[in-house]
């Protein structure tokens, strides 16, 4: 083939205009859209004191980013999931049941605190693993899987915990924790950025990282836009399945020892309700329930602005019940943009 | 003089940029049986889509009977009395054949209960005035194709009856059943029935049709006696003489590539309606172009999937060699291993990520080279693009924008990129032009002629047998998953066709 015929068909073709539909773009960065318009409420719609905006207070902006963390690990992990088109209802119980062993390890196994944390690293990324194992082996669909999964994670959890608070007390010597592992549930560079925060940061750029620069994110958007399409061209589908699942295990794991840390007990029954709420930051953050297209930026600011509509509805003590109503249209809004798009560009109904 | 039953004037459809119809005129008598053929992407679909009301047209306009008609969706069709049978059949297979009949329209009893015995009765009569012999209480699921087929003309007649349109209705049937659906199809029109018979198959022509539209890039290309000489038909759909469309022959081949010797595909469990090879023996040599012909069922794709390991699970038995070497084909590593790739006929389905970007389709199948040590190199993949994009015209020439949003030729294009990316030994094709314009089509050829001139081997399986005896060097047929003969390329159609029914030329 000659340089020329390249050239000659690279010119005006490559200057056909190509279109781009506004709504497409709308889509691709609406959560951050959604970020930027609550963020600009919440200003408004403030409660002030001495004519200082509670809103953008620094304590105020600390505590959004804390509460938010645990979930955002997940919606983190959950991301991989959506968009190889599967889900995992498990993460929220097998947060519980993290937080459970941590806090069972340290404080009446006597385990110290690097075995404690990858022992529960562990755990969750091979019970995720099973989870993906099952669904590829035995072509069975993630969400039934891992329903069964979200039972056996609070099954497990309450039998570790005999349906108890294991609380976690700190200092040396048996039946108390490292003192250092408190840290989680503090805040540092003078007292402003919470170390869950950072966890969660820390965990989020990483993702991006592999999403979008390694084999393995390729495949993983390969396995979401068209699995047959991607077996045929070599990718190892149910290799890739199984590590998405491996991947929600280890960061709801993760945020289960966040939990811990932050709350000082470990608790069988905590995290319930997790799944959802980080299913809908995923959402909201422009991936696509059907697989194939998603971002992890649009996942973490998906997250945040769900953490600052409520914060903003709290501080104007409006009651918890319009806060769930006002998540549901968010989320639906979110979910007919994309509805919108794939129909403009003529896929799917 | 009267009006026709129906007719079309001056059609234009667009879709976006692409304009499917440019000015079509066509009209039906009753009791006529007027063939409409053409190439895919000529625009038979886009007509037959304006006629059953699915799309309206952007210029034109349709009468029935003389007067103008705006059939702004099927129901309005059908209320004009317009009947379609599309190729997917809109039948429920887990519903028996008289509750598929009344779909929509139950018969009731007093009180909002289905009256169940009614409608089997009436269901009865109205396949019986067909003659045809269909327990009404069977469910669809149990009928053959063309069983099938005629439940679904006896639907479409029940609600509307003077225009029936049949979308290749013979292209899923045997030679018998065939026969069967002509008898129908002359007992209708001999009633008065109006009908557009779309196909593809020019043999069926002269037994059928009393007339003949050819359509070429979105216009008529003619209208033509059925009994027309096929060169004559053939030069209305390609718009050339059919040796301008193909490249030029391989002056020899080389060594063997693939070699099956006897060698059979024993399916882990039976499958109805899939035809595995059995005591198949063929070659492919490099620089060679090896058509597979045969009628549907004859176990075309059955054999290239099964050598790809994306059919059925089973295993191969008897001689199967790759370059001298015996080899288990019985997964797609094992294939890609052996330096095979594959092109599914189903692009859409299975070949493609129609959302994602042309670019990251183009790379799937080699993201391994593309990624040392795990990570993607944009280097190396804007290289593996260039190749692409300089081999095979795809346009527009941007790898941003969703293959999806491409036209059926240009996606055909993709899907032949990415499998060559990978340098590919052996190359599978399965339908290689569907539902690609003519002028793609020759593109297609002439590119694959140039990588098997470098020492690709390419085995071609093609539903239209032109393709083959333009294309290929050798043609097997087959018949039941096993090779019944074999032609040299550019052979003629008739004794092509004649091997593949099992009859003599």
């Amino acid at each position: 083939m000659s340089e020329q015929k390249i050239l000659e068909a690279s010119g005006p073709v490559a200057a056909a205009p190509v279109r781009r539909d506004p709504l497409a773009l709308v889509v691709r960065f609406q959560s951050l859209i959604g970020l930027v318009v609550v963020a600009i409420g919440g200003i408004i719609f403030s409660p002030r004191r001495h004519g200082e905006i509670l809103f953008l207070d620094p304590d105020n902006i600390a505590n959004i980013v804390r509460a938010v963390s645990e979930t955002g690990i997940i919606a983190i992990g959950m991301t991989f999931v959506i968009i190889t088109a599967g889900i995992d209802l498990s993460v929220g119980a097998v947060l519980g049941l993290s937080s459970v062993v941590t806090a069972s390890m340290m404080i009446s196994g006597g385990f110290g605190l690097i075995p404690t944390i990858l022992a529960v690293l562990v755990m969750g990324i091979v019970f995720g693993a099973i989870q993906g194992t099952i669904s590829t082996r035995f072509r069975l669909e993630p969400f039934i899987v891992t329903l069964a999964g979200l039972q056996a994670a609070r099954g497990l959890a309450l039998v570790v915990s005999g349906n108890q608070y294991i609380n976690i007390s700190y200092g040396e010597g048996p039946g108390l924790a490292p003192p250092v592992f408190a840290v989680l549930g503090e805040r540092l560079f003078n007292n402003t950025v919470p170390v869950a925060t950072l966890v969660f940061v820390v965990f989020a750029a990483i993702a991006t990282i592999v999403l979008n620069t390694t084999r393995f994110g390729r495949y993983v958007f390969a396995v979401g836009g068209n699995e047959r399409a991607a077996r045929i061209s070599g990718v190892p589908v149910s290799m890739v399945k199984i590590s998405v699942y491996a991947i929600t295990g280890f960061a709801a794991a993760l945020a289960g020892i966040v939990h811990a840390g932050q709350f000082n007990f470990g608790s069988a029954n905590d995290g319930m309700g997790y799944e959802l709420t980080a299913i809908a930051a995923v959402v909201i953050g422009g991936t696509s329930l059907f697989g194939g297209a998603g971002s992890m930026v649009g996942t973490v600011a998906g997250t945040i602005m769900l953490g600052a509509l409520a914060n903003i509805l709290q501080l104007n003590n409006i009651t918890p019940a319009m806060q769930l109503l006002a998540t549901a249209a968010i989320i639906v809004l979110a979910a007919v943009l994309q509805s919108l798009v794939r129909r403009r560009e003529g896929l799917g109904r | 003089m009267n009006a026709p039953l129906l007719s079309v004037t001056g059609a234009v459809k667009r879709f976006g940029g692409v304009q499917a119809l440019r000015g079509v005129d066509f009209d039906l008598n009753a009791g006529e049986v007027h063939a409409l053929l053409g190439e895919n992407g000529a625009g038979k679909s886009t007509l037959m889509n304006l006629l059953s009301g699915v799309y309206t047209p952007d210029e034109g306009e349709i009468r029935i009977d003389g007067k103008t008609v705006h059939l702004n969706n099927p129901r309005e069709a059908q209320t004009a009395g317009i009947a379609t049978i599309f190729q997917e059949l809109d039948l429920v297979p887990s519903l028996d054949v008289a509750a598929n009949l009344f779909l929509g329209r139950e018969l009731m009893r007093p009180g909002g209960l289905l009256d169940v015995p009614a409608m089997r009765r009436e269901a009865k009569k109205r396949l019986e005035a067909i003659e045809l012999a269909i327990d009404p209480a069977r469910l669809v699921a149990d009928l053959s194709i063309g069983q099938r087929q005629v439940v679904a003309i006896v639907k479409a007649l029940s609600y509307a009856s003077r225009v029936l349109i049949m979308d290749e209705p013979t292209a899923a049937l045997t030679v018998g059943e065939v026969e069967r659906l002509f008898d129908i199809m002359r007992k209708l029109a001999a009633t008065g029935v109006g009908i557009v018979y779309i196909s593809h198959r020019l043999e069926e022509v002269p037994e059928i049709a009393d007339r003949v539209t050819v359509m070429r890039d979105g216009r008529v290309a003619g209208v033509t006696e059925p009994h027309a000489p096929q060169s004559e038909l053939v030069r209305l759909l390609v718009g050339r003489p059919l040796d301008e469309l193909y490249p030029q022959r391989a002056k020899g081949a080389g060594k063997t590539l693939l070699s099956l010797k006897d060698a059979s595909f024993r399916l882990a469990r039976e499958s109805a309606g899939w035809q595995p090879p059995s005591g198949i023996s063929l070659e492919v040599r490099q620089g060679e172009i090896v058509g597979l012909a045969g009628i549907m069922g004859a176990g075309r794709t059955e054999l290239l999937s099964a050598l790809y390991g994306t059919g059925l699970a089973g295993h191969w038995e008897g001689d199967v060699a790759v370059e001298g070497k015996p080899v288990k084909l019985s997964s797609i590593s094992a294939a890609r291993d052996a330096g095979i790739a594959f092109v599914t006929d189903d692009r859409r389905g299975s070949g493609l990520m129609l959302r994602m970007a042309v670019g990251l389709n183009l790379v799937m199948s080699v993201i391994r080279r593309i990624s040392p040590a795990g990570l993607m190199s944009p280097r190396r993949q804007a290289d593996a693009l260039k190749q692409s994009f300089g081999q095979f015209d795809i346009r527009p020439k941007n790898p941003d924008i969703a293959v999806g949003a491409l036209s059926g030729g240009n996606q055909q294009k993709v899907v032949l990129a990415k499998e060559i990316l990978g340098n590919p030994r052996l190359l599978l094709l399965d339908e290689p032009t569907r539902g690609v314009d003519v002028g793609a089509k020759g593109e297609i050829y002439a590119r694959l002629r140039q990588l098997a001139a470098q020492g690709l081997g390419i085995l071609v399986a093609s539903s239209e047998m032109p393709e083959l005896i333009g294309l290929c060097d050798r043609i097997v047929v087959l018949r039941q998953g096993r090779n019944v003969a074999e032609f040299i390329g550019g052979v003629d159609e008739h004794t092509v066709l004649a091997a593949a029914n099992g009859r003599e030329a």
